[in-house]
């Protein structure tokens, strides 16, 4: 067999970087987040007090629900994950240290889409560039920035977000299949249905796509425990 | 002896060990992995992977740390810079072999 003819294996660094989602954590936590700031957001535009909550008003209050859980997100996400993964993963498969995410900027998302074959070393899962900063900058658009769309709002939004998270995961090492996605961009014609009015239409979409990688999360996570099952012998130490 | 027959003799043996050669190649992609993990992502069996791994930190290749994530005891390996550079050496040689042989990286 020529050298030209054999496969080249993934890199170890890539392998790495991969086996953060083995478990779904990562997913978990972020969909459970956005779950709950956008419920949070919905709560208070239905609860709150019309001087809170005025239909002429720019930039809803409830936006500023969402986007102050999604920047705690940011803030302690790793030393969550990091607190939930010695429980549940370091034991059972191990610990490493996955290879630094890029720069989360547009251009490194659109290099990385764009080359032939992905850096050996390179983090190309980059969770927070392909999936974080997506639903991020739609919920900017369409929440902070008030509802541009009106009833068409959430049933032309869940399709929009879902090619997004297909194009922008499909060269990771953790791309989202285009089935799961169908369910998620599916979701539009059915709020369509549904007449949903105009007023709630905001934080439906973040709900939606946190209920979907919460979902995605847990079906992970049982998966991997039910195939890495803890270690008997696993007392107080090992090596 | 020829230059190539040098080449190879010059290699270092420590690292050219194929289970050697496995942790290596993983340290080298990641900054720290545990024992468990190098275990499972190598295919060693515990003994086997505590000779090589000690090998590897007497040369001063590896260094070897427990330290704890939470409440979990970890074994942590990463490479030395000493042990960066070894295999670093060993990779351009490796690969100056081959290409001289004719054959690509």
């Amino acid at each position: 067999m020529s050298i030209e003819t054999l496969e080249k294996p993934p890199s170890y660094g890539r392998r790495a970087a991969s086996y953060w989602f083995i478990d779904g954590l990562p997913e978990l936590l972020f969909g459970l987040t956005v779950v709950l700031f956008s419920f949070l957001g919905l709560l208070f535009r239905i609860d709150a007090p019309t001087r809170w909550m005025r239909p002429g008003l720019r930039v809803q209050p409830d936006s500023w629900i969402f986007f102050g859980g999604l920047a705690l997100y940011y803030y302690l996400e790793r030393r969550v994950l990091d607190i939930l993964k010695s429980r549940v993963t370091y034991p059972r498969t191990g610990y490493v240290n996955p290879p630094e995410e890029r720069e989360g900027k547009v251009e490194t998302l659109v290099v990385l889409n764009l080359r032939p074959t992905p850096p050996l070393k390179e983090n190309v899962t980059s969770f927070r560039l392909r999936t974080v900063w997506p639903v991020l900058t739609f919920a900017w658009l369409f929440w902070l920035n008030g509802n541009l769309l009106d009833r068409w709002l959430a049933p032309s939004l869940m399709p929009a977000i879902a090619i997004t998270l297909y194009l922008a995961n499909r060269k990771s090492d953790h791309p989202y299949s285009w089935r799961s996605l169908l369910i998620l961009g599916l979701t539009g014609p059915a709020l369509f249905l549904i007449n949903v009015p105009a007023y709630y239409q905001q934080p439906l979409p973040a709900l939606l796509v946190g209920g979907w990688l919460s979902g995605r999360g847990v079906l992970t996570l049982i998966h991997y425990l039910h195939s890495n099952p803890y270690p008997r012998n696993m007392v107080k130490g090992r090596a | 002896m020829t230059p190539q027959a040098q080449e190879i003799a010059q290699l270092d043996r420590l690292i050219h060990e194929p289970a050697r050669l496995t942790i290596m190649l993983i340290l080298d992609g990641v900054s720290e992995a545990d024992f468990l993990y190098l275990q499972r992502e190598g295919g060693f069996t515990q003994g086997n992977l505590s000779g090589h791994l000690a090998k590897l930190e007497d040369a001063g290749y590896v260094e070897i740390e427990k330290k704890f994530k939470g409440k979990v005891p970890l074994t942590v390996c990463r490479l030395t810079s000493h042990g960066k550079t070894a295999y670093t050496r060993y990779s351009e040689r490796m690969r100056a072999l081959f290409r001289g042989n004719g054959k690509a990286d």
